[in-house]
């Protein structure tokens, strides 16, 4: 399917956009090289091509990119009955959000950078875009502060992080996951970032995470999460085994293994109650606020 | 046309608001209460929005943004001041919207929904000019020092919803909010109160005296009592300085101890606070406030370091309710009632 290879190709220029971003732009794409002549068809070939990409890349944000989008298409087909001005107002409109979504991580890195202080000593989990942006423009200004990253196994992508922090001249250390509750009582401050945003201001993000909530809740340190306006998805998991399958492990272990319970999840829930506070690029938001944006944009 | 006289009449007003600010600070002056520092930073404000020169609603916003930025630099620890501020600003805004006739003033936030559908980067500049906007302002204004005059009296309208018979109340230091709060429960209910004297200045006893007098039984206890007090009080009532937008307070230091003590027993603390109390800053105050200094006298004044904070953070989760002139809300709730008082680029004056 060539929408799959506009994708990865869109992944492989710009390894630093976010993939709900690169999903938005496939989607965009798509929309454009439509040939449909009615709204529903538009709609519905756009979810053929929300799932083909949803089985390349199972992660949520690009469900909730995939989401997000078609929420758009709703949206702007309810102001304009003719299908080609359609089109165009959408086209365009598209552009604009691409264009806004791409200063979401600027913005939150301005709002966040604030409450790094100096000296700090920073805990952050695995390889997140939008806290390196975040902890670059810290560096920017001139803060000086320490940072530990868990190596986050199955694939180490904590490593990763490292290097890229040490390009930054940030003073870096990487622990073992397991050795979270004990550099905890040395740290000041926990950031991370996340895949997804729930309904309830809880997230989803790399396996690992809820733990480094809890033992965060248990030492009374601040636990933030960064993450931007379009990662905010319609779930509301009560507990871990409530986040779908399709999310927790990757889409090719999705196709090919047949009993998934002898798999390891790639993801894992962190309630609100355990999240200090949300950076995202619509303010600096309370996980009770995360509920009230979604409302908004689904009601 | 006002005349030069008007410009330096208020230049002075300004200097002159600005050097008391600067005395209440330092403990010379006479101490004020936040709600008259509220009323008259929004009188001036509107002395300001009647007598300067400007045309637009883009040149009222930049000077009062200015004359704001002098203000709260004048005594940054007194949020009142920028608060109010903050809701004239959001006064003009929603009067320049209206003048406009745009339906805008309902979606001004930003939002997911306004990613998706707005037409285009909307660069909101206020350069119209509108006959009509001085007198919409000024009237705007007026209303909001008719708020703030009623909000002591809103605040304890509600005080029998919440205090029963023969409670044991506690609360710390002295609030005037709180004061009127239990004075007015008082005219109707029989309740003892307990008073944490809240050292170094003491203003737990001038509260005693004061609840004494309206014929409240009041015991003054010393601040490391607290704790072993709180097994018998029902409920703890406390004012603050200020309320800050994750639902945390920056109150009178002590205060965090007594939170502490509270949640430890399971007692339900209230905060009296009124709307202009609520401020957009967010986070845990790292940084000692020592404005005042104790006198210690003797050798000993060269060996020690003295640390004498001023202000306690409470965080939320120590917080049961929240009385405020519009009703009771829950810490989690604050934020939504910042939206709708300040607009988000004034966050940042």
């Amino acid at each position: 399917l060539e929408t799959v290879v506009y994708f990865r190709a869109q992944m492989r220029k710009d390894p630093d956009m976010a993939s709900a971003v690169a999903a938005i732009r496939t989607l965009l794409e798509f929309l454009k090289r439509d040939k449909g002549e009615t709204i529903l068809g538009l709609r519905e070939s756009l979810t053929g091509a929300t799932d083909c990409l949803t089985g390349v890349d199972s992660s949520v944000a690009v469900s909730s990119g995939g989401e997000l989008f078609l929420r758009f298409i709703s949206l702007t087909s309810l102001e304009h009955q003719d299908l080609s001005r359609c089109k165009k107002v959408m086209e365009e409109r598209g552009e604009l959000f691409l264009e806004k979504i791409s200063m979401s991580r600027a913005k939150v890195a301005k709002l966040c950078h604030t409450f790094i202080k100096d000296g700090a000593k920073i805990l952050t989990h695995s390889y997140s875009r939008v806290v390196l942006r975040v902890l670059e423009k810290a560096a920017a200004e001139k803060k000086r502060f320490s940072v530990y990253v868990t190596e986050s196994q199955p694939d180490s992508a904590g490593r990763q992080m490292a290097d890229a922090l040490r390009k930054l001249n940030v003073p870096v250390t990487v622990v073992l996951d397991a050795a979270v509750g004990y550099v905890l009582e040395k740290v000041d401050l926990v950031i991370v970032g996340a895949e997804g945003v729930v309904e309830s201001g809880g997230i989803i993000n790399k396996i690992g995470t809820y733990q480094m909530a809890v033992c965060s809740k248990a030492h009374n340190k601040p636990f933030y999460v960064v993450a931007e306006s379009f990662k905010f998805v319609r779930l509301y998991p009560l507990n871990q085994q409530d986040v779908p399958d399709k999310f927790k492990y990757k889409a090719d272990t999705l196709k090919t293994v047949k009993n998934l319970s002898e798999e390891h999840p790639m993801i894992d829930y962190t309630p609100p109650s355990l999240i200090t506070l949300l950076f995202t690029d619509l303010g600096v938001l309370t996980p009770s606020a995360v509920s009230d944006e979604l409302i908004k944009l689904y009601l | 046309m006002p005349g030069p006289d008007k410009e330096t009449d208020l230049t002075e007003r300004i200097e002159a608001f600005l050097s008391d600010l600067k005395r209440g600070g330092s403990g010379t002056g006479p101490l004020r209460g936040s709600a008259e520092t509220a009323r008259e930073t929004t009188a001036l404000l509107r002395r300001i929005t009647a007598q300067a020169r400007w045309s637009s609603a883009g040149d009222l916003m930049e000077i009062i943004r200015k004359e704001g930025r002098r203000i709260t630099a004048a005594q940054p620890s007194e949020t009142t001041v920028g608060n109010m501020i903050r809701r004239v600003l959001k006064i003009v805004r929603e009067e320049y919207a209206r003048s406009r006739g745009s339906s805008e003033e309902t979606d001004q936030q930003e939002s997911l929904h306004k990613l998706l559908t707005s037409g285009g980067l909307s660069e909101e500049n206020f350069r119209q000019h509108f006959a009509t906007l001085k007198a919409n302002v000024i009237e705007a204004i007026n209303e909001l020092l008719t708020e703030l005059e009623g909000t002591t009296d809103n605040i304890a309208m509600q005080a029998l919803e919440h205090i029963h018979s023969n409670e044991v109340i506690m609360t710390i230091g002295r609030s005037r909010t709180v004061e009127a709060f239990l004075k007015d429960a008082a005219r109707k209910r029989k309740f003892h109160v307990i008073v944490a004297e809240c050292a170094p200045f003491c203003q737990g006893h001038e509260m005693a005296t004061s609840l004494s007098k309206a014929g409240i039984e009041t015991t003054v206890i010393a601040d490391a009592a607290i704790f072993a007090v709180m097994s018998r009080v029902n409920k703890v009532i406390i004012g603050t300085q200020t309320v800050l937008a994750n639902g945390g307070l920056r109150a009178v230091n002590g205060t965090h101890t007594l939170a502490l003590a509270a949640k430890h027993h399971s007692t339900p603390l209230i905060v009296c606070a009124p709307m202009f109390k609520l401020s957009p800053q967010v986070g845990r105050l790292s940084s000692l406030n020592s404005q005042f200094t104790i006198c210690i006298s003797g050798e000993i004044l060269s060996k020690v370091n003295v640390h004498c904070p001023v202000f306690d953070y409470v965080p939320p989760e120590l917080i049961t309710l929240f009385i405020s002139n519009i009703g009771g809300h829950a810490p989690s709730y604050i934020y939504r009632l910042m939206s709708e008082l300040y607009h988000p680029e004034d966050h940042e004056l």
